[in-house]
């Protein structure tokens, strides 16, 4: 049994969801022995234990498993690598000493403020959800309006239900999930409204969510405003226009006692920004290098801090990789740094990591800005890739062989997805 | 009577829109799908349409009051509702450990258990695993 904190670690992992777990085992793969995750839940985890629905895993472990099994599968291994784990413990703020030494101060109830030094900081912190806030939905503010993930919280670990009847603003998949899952806890779900004229969740649960239990999806449509003194009494839900303003003419009621709202992910960026670190607009999260380096050195980043990710397996991949990084920086082994810029072009929102260097493989993330199929993703005039189709919801994942940027002299390269030409379909 | 069903592929993003036609249960064609597994997806929803499930169940003196739980294989659409409404009535005493069996012969059929999909100390225990840090 660990009883008690170092005062110095090679490598300190910020977050214990599964991006903190996977950077933690990365720098301990590497060889680093001592390394940290800070937790400010009770237990480490994060959001995989409250997705108890299945779909993890396919590509890590090659087999289906609710989150809450990925999740401990993973601080299973961690714990026999001899990873110290600190849950219950907020990072109030991180600072860089001249020498490149970390210090990193933790709050904990019983503990009080402690300080621990590390070489390296991985920054995996996870998302946070939009709320009503951030699209302004007009209306009171009765009791009953709350995030999706919230009410999954609610649900799946503390055993409350939000509400009984209920309306959901969004359809990625979090929403979709809900929808599922309040209807086989006895709510009714009067309906899932989206803005946009396509679902943002996968397409597997649109069906096995929404359609399997006749809730109805509402495409180009919107809430309008909310209504209800104490308690939400009803929406008003209308149709959008192009400029994705709601049609009041054509708008109607629907009643209910609860709004989820299921808009959207926001990279949680608070200790990234007062670090001074450089972030990307596109993303939210920080702008990293090909070893998912931030613009401060030895401060990694991976996860859904970085990017929002759409698969629990990809996460897990980009952090052992950031954890080996980390791993390496923190024994001294220090990379050349990048010499080419990695620019989002055409349809395409964004792409991480942000520069790359020859000589290395790299895995591309990066998603389009709207739906396309067939299509092609173009790497400067280097290569290029035929895609079935593209859409925003799906990240696209884009590997480059190591020789690929041997003959390339420019320093930035641009990606592009274009529609197939016809000359292109028949080539 | 040649029948239409309607059904939306899951295959991938694409999701196309599959229609099968049948006589008398007999299968005569899939349409509307763009690739293989869209034509074995419509023959799999018509002839025995299967879902996972998990849902959780009330677990007394544990660091939640919720334990989550799946259920060892697919279950027929039609009887989803139903598992979950016998699974609820399921009663379970923390502590329990992850891959524990909480019900066997699952509604009926053999070999299919409920199963723990997480470890759930006693509320109390200093901390959900033992080497995590008190």
């Amino acid at each position: 049994m660990l009883e008690r904190v170092k005062k110095k670690y090679g490598v300190v992992v910020v977050g214990g969801g599964p991006a903190g777990l996977g950077a933690a085992l990365g720098a301990r793969d590497y060889g680093e022995e001592k390394v940290l995750i800070l937790d400010r839940q009770p237990e480490a985890g994060g959001i995989l234990l409250q997705c108890i629905h299945s779909g993890f895993g396919l590509h890590y472990f090659k087999e289906e498993l609710t989150g809450p099994e990925y999740a401990e599968r993973f601080i299973e291994k961690v714990i026999d690598h001899d990873v110290d784990i600190l849950p219950a413990s907020y990072v109030s703020r991180i600072a860089a000493d001249s020498d490149g030494t970390k210090k990193v101060r933790i709050m904990n109830e019983k503990r009080g403020i402690l300080t621990v030094e590390a070489q390296a900081v991985v920054l995996a912190m996870g998302c946070r959800e939009r709320t009503r806030g951030a699209v302004r939905i007009p209306g009171t503010r009765p009791s009953g309006i709350l995030t999706a993930g919230l009410a999954q919280k609610f649900v799946n670990q503390m055993g409350y239900l939000p509400g009984k009847k209920i309306a959901i603003l969004g359809s990625g998949d979090i929403g979709l999930i809900m929808a599922r899952r309040l209807t086989l806890e006895g709510c009714e779900v009067v309906g899932v409204f989206e803005i946009m004229p396509y679902s943002n969740g996968l397409t597997r649960n649109v069906v096995q969510c929404l359609n399997d239990f006749n809730i109805p999806l509402y495409l180009s449509t919107t809430v309008a405003a909310i209504h209800g003194r104490d308690r939400v009494e009803k929406i008003t839900a209308a149709p959008v226009g192009k400029d994705l303003k709601p049609d009041l003419s054509q708008a109607w009621d629907v009643p209910c006692d609860t709004l989820l709202i299921s808009i959207g992910l926001i990279p949680e960026n608070e200790l990234t920004q007062n670090l001074g670190i450089s972030l990307d607009v596109a993303t939210g999260g920080p702008r990293v290098s090909s070893n998912l380096e931030t613009s401060m050195p030895g401060v990694f980043a991976c996860g859904n801090v970085l990017h929002v990710h759409d698969l629990v397996d990809f996460v897990t991949h980009e952090s052992l990789l950031a954890g080996r990084f980390a791993a390496e920086l923190a024994r001294g082994v220090r990379r050349p740094g990048d010499n080419i810029q990695l620019l989002p072009g055409e349809n395409v929102r964004y792409c991480v990591p942000h520069t790359l260097s020859p000589g290395h493989r790299h895995t591309i993330y990066m998603r389009c800005k709207t739906p396309m199929k067939p299509c092609k993703i173009r790497v400067g005039n280097l290569i290029e890739k035929k895609l079935r189709f593209v859409f925003p919801a799906e990240m696209i994942m884009l590997k480059l062989k190591p020789d690929l940027l041997d003959k390339f002299h420019g320093d930035s390269l641009r990606i592009d997805i274009l529609p197939l030409s016809k000359e292109g379909r028949n080539d | 009577m040649i029948e239409t069903r309607q059904y939306t592929c899951i295959g991938c993003p694409i999701g196309c829109p599959l229609q099968l036609e049948h006589e008398n249960g007999m299968i005569r064609e899939v349409s509307g799908n763009e690739c293989d597994r869209g034509a074995k997806y419509a023959r799999q929803e018509f002839i025995d349409p299967r879902r996972s499930l998990s849902t959780t169940v009330a677990v007394s003196g544990g660091v939640w009051p919720r334990l989550p739980v799946k259920v060892s294989g697919a279950v027929h659409k039609a009887r989803v509702l139903e598992a979950v409404r016998r699974i609820h009535a399921l009663k379970v005493e923390a502590p329990v450990k992850m891959g524990q069996v909480l019900a066997r012969d699952f509604m009926g059929e053999k070999g299919l258990q409920v199963i723990a999909c997480r470890t759930m100390q006693r509320a109390g225990d200093i901390s959900q695993f033992s080497r995590q840090l008190p």
